[in-house]
């Protein structure tokens, strides 16, 4: 899956933002997607791998395309969530 | 508490646990950590995990699941999801609700000290117990005015023992780590720089036992039958190889009195693993020979003060972690009389899954892995799984 290149259709930066912010905000990306199209979340917090794997599997319009833990300088990662609008 | 309060603090919440008041609990983390690990609770409080993601999806639904007549205490892993919750969600809904300040990471870095009843005229023993994890540290207040003080197995988190210190103007002469910990980071050597107290690990255990390298942390070698003198009360180093190969328990005698801090060797209600170094074969007969050949040899009056309880029902009734050898003789399943190749069975067939970040923790303890904060506090999550598998069921 991760060798897959998804093309995102918006992408939202909430690096360094603690949780509930990451999905409020996502939820409200998402509501202005139409069905078929791809976000792309930045974020930095590692609390938001799980949190947006449960999101996807309760939530009813969105899917979980793809996720990716990326190593930054500094001993840091980032954390980046595709999420489709399928409803 | 008041209602108009908004949030609590860990002391707070384990006030409400300690009364057996009842509450309802809502953790809304992900259902995945909430199943690795979550607050422990008795029958009175209603746990519910709704993850705070559902709130945002469909509040009413959410709310639906929650009784409107009780007090809510929400969770989360840092706090800010269920302060969300708590304030968007359901106080605007009438819920006489309020957030666990800090989440979880706060509740995993609380400590409660209590000072052992049964101390000796000469000495206080105070007994710290990080509720979240099971895991008990102690300090030993010594000398003719209780001035001095040494301390047994300290965790990362110092400042409650300087705070106790501070407090009475007492002087921590000796730092000592019964073994080099698995489960938690130590703050031995931490503690040693704030106070220029010198640190002990006995020296068997100064090598990863996974890695096959040495510490590069400064220590003092502790050894068997290594006597401190604490103004006339005896501490002696016990070296009992088994769950760590350089493992000791330390053994304190005063007026007649005998208390074994028996690090992670016996608990009350279960044994140490011998397998977190990865040599549980070899490792097993040691551990045998330390417990049934010397630690239950120690008179059946000795008092003992573990360094981790699995379940909090195993305290007494003021709240401390111990017990006498003799009790421990006759409930502890693990001290039943077994012959060494029962034992090997026994133990071999009793043993939890292998967290695999323990690794980890005790490459940290030995100056082997730097990592930043919150990295430590990930490998930190959870409670501690030192024991054998019976003591976690039930």
């Amino acid at each position: 899956m991760a060798e897959e290149k998804v093309v995102a259709d918006r992408e939202l930066d909430v690096r360094g933002a603690q949780c509930p912010l990451p999905i409020i905000r996502a939820r409200q990306e998402i509501n202005q997607l139409s069905v078929g199209q791809i976000l792309k979340v930045l974020a930095t917090d590692p609390g938001s791998v799980n949190d947006f794997k449960g999101w996807a599997r309760t939530a009813r319009n969105i899917e979980l395309v793809k996720q990716e833990e990326i190593p930054e300088p500094g001993n840091k990662r980032l954390f980046v969530h595709y999420i489709k609008r399928i409803a | 508490m008041t209602t108009e309060q908004n949030a609590i603090r860990p002391n707070e919440l384990q006030l409400l646990l300690h009364r057996r008041e009842p509450f309802v609990l809502l953790d809304v983390r992900n259902q995945e950590d909430f199943e690795r690990w979550r607050i422990e609770t008795h029958p009175d409080v209603q746990v519910r995990n709704i993850p705070y993601f559902q709130f945002v999806e469909n509040p009413d639904q959410a709310v639906a699941q929650l009784p409107s007549d009780k007090l809510v205490v929400a969770v989360c892993a840092k706090g800010g999801s269920s302060q969300w919750v708590v304030q968007e969600i359901l106080r605007p809904r009438g819920f006489r609700a309020v957030n666990l300040n800090g989440g979880m990471l706060a509740w995993a870095q609380y400590y409660q000290a209590r000072e052992l009843p049964e101390s000796p005229p000469h000495l206080r023993i105070y007994q710290f117990d990080r509720v979240a994890r099971g895991c008990l540290h102690y300090v030993v207040v010594y000398g003719p005015n209780h001035k001095h003080a040494i301390v047994i197995d300290p965790p990362r988190h110092t400042e409650p023992i300087l705070d106790l210190v501070q407090h009475n103007q007492v002087v921590i002469t000796h730092i000592i780590d019964t073994h080099a910990h698995a489960d938690h980071i130590s703050g031995g050597v931490a503690l040693s720089r704030a106070t220029s107290a010198p640190y002990y690990l006995h020296p068997y255990d100064g090598i990863h036992p996974l890695d096959v390298l040495p510490a590069t942390i400064p220590y003092e070698m502790l050894k068997d039958g290594m006597r401190f003198d604490l103004a006339g009360a005896k501490l002696q180093v016990l070296h009992i190889p088994g769950h760590t190969l350089g493992n000791t328990a330390l053994l304190l005698e005063d007026s007649g009195r005998t208390y074994l801090f028996s690090g992670d060797s016996i608990f009350l209600r279960s044994i140490a693993r011998p397998d977190l170094g990865g040599h549980a074969e070899t490792w097993t007969p040691l551990h045998y020979r330390s417990i049934f050949g010397r630690l239950l040899e120690l008179p059946d009056e000795t008092i003992v003060l573990p360094a981790h309880y699995s379940r909090s029902q195993e305290a007494r009734k003021d709240g401390l972690f111990t017990a006498t050898l003799q009790e421990l003789k006759q409930r502890n399943a693990d001290l039943q009389p077994r012959s060494e190749s029962q034992f090997r069975e026994y133990i071999l067939n009793s043993l939890p899954d292998f967290p695999h970040q323990y690794v980890d923790i005790k490459r940290v303890n030995l100056g082997l892995l730097s990592a930043h904060e919150e990295f430590l506090d990930e490998l930190e999550l959870g409670k501690n799984v030192c024991a054998l598998a019976t003591a976690y069921k039930g």
